[in-house]
């Protein structure tokens, strides 16, 4: 019965508590994961921003040697894995690699086919749409950010180079952030949430498994072994300390122990009166 | 005062043989509802295994399909569902079981978990989310099939009782 009851009590609640807090945990996890990429897309936007708005005087100079100049500059850091300016056919004019200088990217790559998806290439997109996520041919995970460079008035309006008002795009920037660090980070925040579920986990089944058997099994326990065992041993017993419902079933139980004690001293003595 | 029912030699009564009848149809009716129980839980680690694959066997939904059924649910909002539905799920069988209602069966629980994995499949997002679903499901249905083999148990026993004590008697007559 003791068994039944400690299961029964136990075992619903460590099914309950576990498994929500373990779905919680996973939720949390992706909430977090989402926002720190959402984190690291803004950041990687800001930066292709702000390299757009360095390279802009070089470009309505016309100043090339410049413009290669800050392209290799910028895929000398440490986390940048790629950076390129392409023109609206797609024929990468500026990239700190040589070898995929001149060539047409691939309009079907990821990145690409987000604006080139449907006959019309679209002209906006917002900075989640800008974003990719891919593992290059090192091996690395990247967050690449296609930025487009789009006319001004100052551009159509220079006298050094060739593009009308007509044109609203006049080449994109392509550039690719290391993802390591947020893995990295990903991985710490992991192995915390796992060990603080783990400790949350413990502590709550625990406790209450604690507290079930302190205030409910071992008095049951106690009461169990006074009545089931002989008459004669459990008179003479005083019965332990209990509390709440169960000192109201013991105080039951020590008064009609009592009684019976006072009918068999009753009946003891009726006898030695009557011999 | 109590009419005594007269009834041929060798034969039981016909009101004790209507309810032994009636007792051994409500234990065929408990273990079945027991059984019950446990095919939801497999549905449910069944769509499971499927959601795990990313419902590889299912063909791709065509852009006519999904123009139809419109933009899916952002993950956000299904996440939140998810959790007010766990949690929910949980208090009412918990209510249930101190209250000592009569449990579900668990098939609506799998149904709706089934929703959660598509729902999260179209919205692209299900392979993040697999585990907060599987966990979740666990939790709700294991619960409710923890109390709906404990109530079928205690119910089980006492007809079992029942029936024993029926058959104790017509023994001693």
């Amino acid at each position: 019965m003791l068994s039944s009851i400690n299961s029964r009590a136990i075992v619903p609640v460590a099914c309950a508590v576990t498994g929500f807090v373990i779905a919680c945990c996973v939720l949390l996890f992706t909430f977090v994961k989402a926002d720190l990429i959402r984190g690291e897309v803004q950041h990687a936007a800001d930066l292709a921003d702000t390299v757009i708005k360095s390279t802009r005087y070089a470009m309505l100079h016309d100043d090339r040697a410049t413009l290669s100049n800050i392209i290799s500059s910028i895929g000398e850091q440490k986390q940048v894995e790629h950076v390129r300016i392409f023109n609206k056919k797609g024929l990468i004019m500026f990239s700190p690699d040589q070898a995929e200088l001149n060539n047409f990217i691939d309009k079907s790559a990821a990145g690409c086919n987000e604006c080139h998806a449907e006959e019309k290439p679209k002209n906006r997109l917002g900075t989640m749409a800008q974003a990719r996520q891919y593992t290059n041919k090192k091996g690395k995970d990247v967050l690449a950010i296609t930025a487009p460079i789009y006319n001004e008035t100052e551009c159509s309006n220079a006298t050094c180079h060739f593009h009308t008002s007509e044109q609203s795009l006049l080449g994109t920037l392509d550039i690719g952030v290391s993802q390591d660090p947020l893995k990295q980070t990903l991985g710490q925040l992991q192995n915390r949430m796992i060990v603080f579920s783990g400790m949350i986990l413990i502590l709550t089944v625990g406790a209450v498994c604690a507290l079930l058997y302190r205030q409910v099994f071992l008095p049951i326990k106690q009461l169990a072994d006074f009545t089931e065992a002989p008459v004669n041993d459990r008179l003479s017993d005083e019965l332990p300390e209990v509390s709440g419902d169960i000192a109201r079933l013991a105080k039951s139980f020590q008064e009609m122990t009592d009684r019976v004690h006072e009918l068999e001293a009753k009946a003891s003595s009726g006898q030695k009166d009557a011999s | 005062m109590s009419q005594v029912q007269s009834k041929p030699e060798g034969q039981p009564f016909p009101g004790r043989e209507n309810l032994r009848l009636r007792i051994e149809a409500r234990i065929r009716k408990l273990e079945r509802a027991s059984g019950n129980g446990l095919w939801s839980m497999v549905c449910f680690l069944l769509v499971s295994f499927a959601a795990y694959k990313g419902f590889s066997f299912l063909p791709e939904l065509s852009v006519e399909m999904r123009r139809l059924l419109g933009a899916p649910p952002p993950a956000e909002m299904i996440s939140l569902a998810l959790v007010v539905y766990a949690f929910s799920g949980i208090v009412r069988t918990l209510a249930r079981m101190s209250r000592n209602i009569k449990p579900y069966l668990g098939l609506m629980h799998a149904a709706f978990f089934t929703a959660f994995y598509l729902f999260y499949h179209l919205s692209g997002a299900l392979q993040d989310n697999f585990w907060a679903v599987f966990f979740a499901g666990i939790s709700v249905m294991g619960l409710e099939n923890y109390y709906l083999w404990t109530h079928s148990n205690a119910a089980l026993h006492k007809e079992r009782e029942l029936l024993e004590s029926m058959q104790e008697k017509s023994t001693d007559e």
